[in-house]
C-alpha cells in the first residue's frame, strides 16, 4: 500500500512531529508510515486522512497484487 | 542535551551503585570475591536498572512534549519481540537444564536463566525493530 502522507504534510506546512501529536502517534509511526514500511490501523488511516481533510482512499493507496 | 547530560549522570550512578554492591557482598563473604556468574548476574541487573530509567526519561520526555509514548506500531512491535522472545527462551531453558551440573547453586541457576530470558527479550526487541528499518 502506497500513501501520500509525506506529500499532504508538506502541503498543509505540518512536520513529522506536528502529524504524530494531531493522530495521537510517536513520529517514529508517521516516519515508518512515509516509508511505506508499516500499514495503519483502519483507525489511523482515518484519523491522518481527517488531519488532511480527504478521503481515506485519496491519502492510502491500495494496490490490487 | 539534557539528555545526554542526564544519561551521562545515570552511567556514573549506576557505576557507583555497582561497584557499592560489590564492595558489599565481598565484605560480607570476607573479602571473597565472588565467581564469575554472580558478578555476571550483578552486571545484567544494574544493566536492566539504566534501562529501565532511560526508558522512563523517554517516556516523560515524549509526554512533556505532548507525544504518546506508545502506540498501535510499539505494542505490535513489543507483541512480536514477546513471541520470538518466548519461543528462543523456550531453547535457553532446555539448555540451561542441560548444563545443570555447571551451575554452583539452584539459585544462580534460576536467576541466571530469568536475567538470560530479560535479556533476550530485549535482544529480540532491537531486532524487530531493525527488521522494520530494513523491511
Amino acid at each position: 500500500m502506497k500513501n501520500r502522507i509525506k506529500e499532504l504534510r508538506a502541503r498543509e506546512n505540518l512536520t513529522q512531529f506536528d502529524l504524530a501529536k494531531l493522530v495521537d502517534v510517536r513520529r517514529e509511526t508517521i516516519v515508518f508510515l512515509e516509508k511505506g514500511k508499516y500499514n495503519p490501523s483502519l483507525k489511523l488511516a482515518y484519523d491522518i486522512s481527517q488531519v488532511f481533510k480527504s478521503r481515506i482512499e485519496e491519502v492510502f493507496i491500495f494496490e490490487s497484487n | 542535551m539534557k539528555m545526554k547530560k542526564n544519561r551521562i549522570a545515570l552511567l556514573i550512578a549506576s557505576i557507583i551503585l555497582m561497584v557499592v554492591i560489590w564492595g558489599y557482598i565481598s565484605f560480607e563473604n570476607r573479602i571473597q570475591s565472588f565467581n564469575g556468574l554472580q558478578f555476571l548476574i550483578i552486571i545484567l541487573i544494574v544493566v536492566f536498572g539504566i534501562i529501565a530509567i532511560i526508558r522512563e526519561l523517554k517516556k516523560y520526555q515524549e509526554k512533556k512534549n505532548g507525544l504518546v509514548s506508545e502506540d498501535e506500531l510499539s505494542t505490535k512491535m513489543k507483541y512480536k519481540a514477546g513471541y520470538k522472545a518466548y519461543m528462543t527462551s523456550m531453547y535457553m531453558w532446555l539448555f540451561i537444564f542441560l548444563l545443570k551440573d555447571k551451575f554452583p547453586d539452584t539459585e544462580s541457576m534460576l536467576g541466571g536463566g530469568i536475567l538470560l530470558s530479560a535479556l533476550i527479550f530485549f535482544i529480540t526487541k532491537v531486532v524487530v525493530k531493525r527488521d522494520l528499518y530494513e523491511k
